[in-house]
């Protein structure tokens, strides 16, 4: 179910009313909530089966969300009654092995296989590794069931690498001791499962969701009209910005040996903001819809194309993965505790496998080290007294941006039948410096758009005086009309997917 | 992540909720603020279609008939229905056949009910791809205004001539206007959008902002949204097609009008369905009902469809389809004229006249009309 549709829309009319009426009841609103969030995330699946009956068992969304989620749950009571720091050890390595044995079968078996099958055609090995659905499809022989029910290719769940990422959390806190157990099954379900976040994010902890669930939250006037301000700007953002940008960029993308030099580059810039309006966007309605519940979801982007440095991007950028890498990961592998060569290996690692977590694909490992190049490149300069005070802000703003901008290429790039995504991400940084200076007819509206955000952004993170103009009373509700007009006027209605819910 | 930062902090940056940043922008407009922004938009709903129908020029001529393109602009059509309404007591309502497809707007059966009568009485309401279930629903939200008038009502017996046509076909679905047919009152086997498409059809039916925001697409930007056309039209400003007049009244020959013989069209079997299982023929029966409650005098035109082009034994099933329908015509106590086939090199096709066939069925017409 995407927040920007009617059906949605219906949803949450159902769901909202009831929701106040339970909410005084904390088990009843646990109850309510899982129930709500399994419909949302099942409508994926009532989606499917509506267009394709004979499919729409095959879809393991639900089962898989229960599942991980029930394992997480047991494997913490089990460490709860462990009496030795081995057992407890025992469960969470249970615990992780599933997480990981889940997500690496649905979104990274495809990948192993073929990169490992060819390694070893390489090596002249004549051994093939099977194809990822040979082994479900081997359980299906084993019991006789019926040759249309076999698989015919891995279902990537969408937003499995949220969910068993936020379900993990739990798991990692609780043996390091940091929350408390959660006794109730359907609270944890909850937590795991919670609509407004559960598909792209923001991660939440369990140290920050769970006492929210755990009690009835407190709904203020300002939690609704705070609610309603962060879906207009996350509607706006989805809807007259992202998708607008996307059908500049997808044709390009799709076939870039058609475009000269300016119109990559452009479609490259364009996508940056793309998936910025896009998943902000998505996390800006998430956390609205949360907020009229009297939930507070964490921030999860802080206007990353005004950084000034790799750093400040990252530390603006999916802030809640960012943070869960530095938690589950860059700390424990000693962080910088010892010595700047092990602090870059942790920096470089931790990158590149944050680049893994978006997709399995070789693009995505080289856009994560590029990151971690360029932050390695780049961190000690970012420490200076120089960069810091005798660099123009601007032009920090602006390397950030062109840096990042290019690394999207990287992202962006899908292999079609004739390329490879690597091939294709070569083919648009080539013919970018070997193209022809042609119009690459951008529309001005476009980049007039987008062009009024950067300035908006810009302003509202500088210090100068007239950005109190931004907070001025007739300006924000200007603002609000103005948005709501567009969309309501010139934006078509979208059933765009998001584009992290790939991930 | 910056490690040299850690270095000096605990080794957390799990965020809490006391230190949590709520906004990135200035966005965040109080309870009074949102009651301005929700007055204005309340506002905007209401009002901006009936200003902007104050500010674009519409006039209807005589023999108007809704452009081609424009099939889709259900706000024009209502548009144009309320003005009908005014100008002319007499509406023929259906689908290309009323609407004219071989022939230009002065060769239409209301040009020539019209010109046999001598007054400027009958108005052509008919629109392209219009089968009954979508007429159903043109009648009932974008045809409000007519009331306390008279109606001929075209029943086209070629949406009853097979399965696909009565959208019976679980494997096809082939709709001209799919945002009229019912979108959940009805189960439609074939009919497999998007819930949030016939959620967002159901709410265009009913808030005429929604169908004008549709027509300016359709009647300025060449039928898509706004964003879409600047891709067409990168360096053109977008509000300047705002400033140009409508599209005129549709005078365009879609098909060359020769009889169906000469244009290589082979003999059909249809096999038509029956009329008790017919989703088209339920929905033309609730399009009856809904303009007899209005007051409306509704005649009903039965075909009169190309039975030459029919093989024998298609065209004993639809013999005996067309007697069914005038029986329950005449039960129903509706008026009705269910003539004969015309001739057949007046025809261009399975079901539309040729400018003769109209000239020829408008003298008969005129004759039995109330």
């Amino acid at each position: 179910m995407l927040f920007h549709t009617w059906v949605f829309f219906v949803f949450f009319l159902i769901v909202y009313p009831v929701y106040l009426v339970v909410r005084a009841n904390n088990r009843l609103m646990n109850w309510w909530l899982m129930l709500a969030s399994y419909v949302f995330y099942g409508w994926w699946w009532f989606a499917t089966s509506h267009q394709k009956p004979e499919e729409c068992w095959k879809n393991p969304y639900l089962l898989l969300l229960f599942g991980t989620s029930a394992i997480d749950y047991l494997m913490v009571l089990f460490m709860d009654r462990s009496r030795t720091q081995a057992m407890r050890r025992l469960w969470l390595i249970v615990s992780l092995v599933s997480n990981f044995g889940f997500l690496g079968y649905f979104k990274y078996s495809d990948f192993i296989t073929t990169n490992l099958n060819a390694l070893l055609a390489t090596m002249g090995s004549s051994i093939e590794l099977p194809n990822p659905v040979a082994y479900p499809n081997a359980v299906l022989a084993a019991v006789n069931a019926p040759s249309d029910w076999y698989f015919t290719h891995v279902v990537l769940p969408v937003g499995i690498s949220f969910h068993t990422f936020q379900s993990m959390s739990y798991t990692i806190d609780a043996y390091r001791g940091t929350i408390q157990t959660e006794r109730s099954f359907v609270r944890f379900l909850t937590f795991v499962s919670f609509f407004p976040q559960l598909v792209a994010g923001p991660i939440e902890r369990a140290s920050n969701l769970l006492p929210q669930l755990q009690r009835t939250p407190p709904i203020r006037r300002q939690d609704i009209t705070d609610g309603l301000s962060l879906f207009l700007v996350g509607f706006f953002k989805k809807v007259a910005l992202a998708d607008y940008l996307g059908k500049y960029v997808d044709p390009i993308y799709a076939s870039p040996e058609r475009f000269d030099a300016p119109a990559l580059i452009l479609a490259t810039v364009a996508f940056g903001w793309q998936i910025y309006f896009d998943f902000s966007g998505y996390t800006d309605m998430a956390r609205g819809i949360a907020r009229v519940m009297g939930f507070h979801l964490m921030l999860n982007f802080n206007n990353p194309y005004a950084a000034t440095g790799l750093g400040d991007f990252w530390a603006r950028w999916h802030i809640s993965l960012s943070t869960w890498f530095k938690d589950y990961l860059y700390f424990p592998l000693g962080g910088s505790r010892h010595g700047p060569l092990l602090t870059y290996r942790n920096m470089f690692l931790t990158m590149v496998i944050s680049g893994v977590w978006h997709g399995a694909d070789w693009t995505f490992v080289i856009w994560g080290a590029l990151h971690a190049l360029g932050r390695c490149l780049t961190r000690e300069l970012e420490q200076t007294v120089f960069y810091k005070e005798r660099v123009p802000t601007l032009f920090k703003q602006a390397w950030v941006f062109v840096f990042v901008t290019f690394t999207w290429i990287f992202f962006r790039a899908r292999g079609d039948t004739e390329y490879s995504s690597l091939e294709k991400a070569w083919l648009v940084i080539s013919r970018i410096f070997t193209a022809a200076w042609t119009d690459p007819r951008c529309p001005l509206l476009m980049a007039g758009l987008v062009l009024a955000v950067w300035v908006y952004q810009l302003l509202y993170t500088s210090r100068l005086a007239m950005a109190r103009v931004l907070e001025w009373s007739p300006v924000r509700v200007g603002l609000a009309v103005a948005m709501i007009a567009y969309l309501a006027i010139v934006a078509q209605p979208s059933t765009n997917a998001f584009i992290y819910f790939q991930f | 992540m910056d490690p040299k930062k850690s270095r000096h902090e605990p080794e957390t940056s799990r965020p809490t909720l006391a230190d949590e940043p709520d906004f990135s922008n200035s966005m965040r407009l109080t309870g009074a603020e949102w009651l301005v922004v929700g007055l204005f938009t309340l506002a905007m709903v209401l009002l901006a279609p009936s200003l902007w129908s104050r500010v674009e020029k519409f006039e209807i001529e005589p023999d108007y008939r809704i452009p081609h393109d424009l099939s889709n602009d259900y706000w024009l059509y209502d548009r144009y229905s309320r003005q009908a309404v005014a100008h002319y007591d007499t509406m023929l309502i259906g689908d290309s056949v009323i609407w004219g497809e071989y022939v230009t707007r002065q060769e239409t059966l209301s040009h020539y009910l019209n010109e046999q009568t001598g007054e400027q009485r009958f108005a052509n309401l008919g629109l392209d791809g219009v089968d009954p279930l979508a007429l159903a629903g043109l009648v009932e939200h974008y045809a409000r205004s007519v009331s306390g008038k008279n109606v001929i009502l075209f029943c086209n017996l070629l949406w009853m001539s097979s399965p696909r046509r009565d959208y019976q076909d679980p494997e096809h679905f082939d709709s001209s206007h799919p945002r009229l047919i019912p979108q959940f009152s009805r189960r439609i086997a074939g009919y497999k959008e998007d819930y949030s498409y016939r959620i967002g059809a159901l709410v265009e039916q009913r808030v005429p902002f929604n169908s004008w925001t549709s027509h300016l697409q359709a009647a300025y930007y060449n039928q898509t949204d706004i964003p879409s056309w600047t891709l067409e039209h990168p360096y053109e400003n977008p509000v300047q097609p705002l400033t140009r007049p409508l599209p005129p009244s549709d005078n365009s020959l879609r098909h060359p009008p020769i009889p169906w013989f000469k244009s290589g069209i082979a003999k059909q079997d249809f096999p038509w369905i029956e009329l008790e299982t017919s989703l088209q023929w339920q929905a033309f029966r609730r399009t009856v009902d809904i303009l007899q409650r209005r007051g409306n005098r509704v005649f009903v035109l039965v075909g009169p469809f190309n039975e030459h082009m029919l093989e024998p034994a298609s065209l004993q099933r639809y013999l005996k389809m067309k007697s069914e329908i005038v029986n329950w015509l005449e039960e129903a106590k509706v008026p009705h004229h269910a003539p004969p086939a015309l001739a057949s090199d007046l025809y261009g096709d399975a079901s539309h006249p040729l400018a003769a066939g109209y000239a020829e069925l408008a003298r008969q017409l005129k004759d039995c009309l109330p």
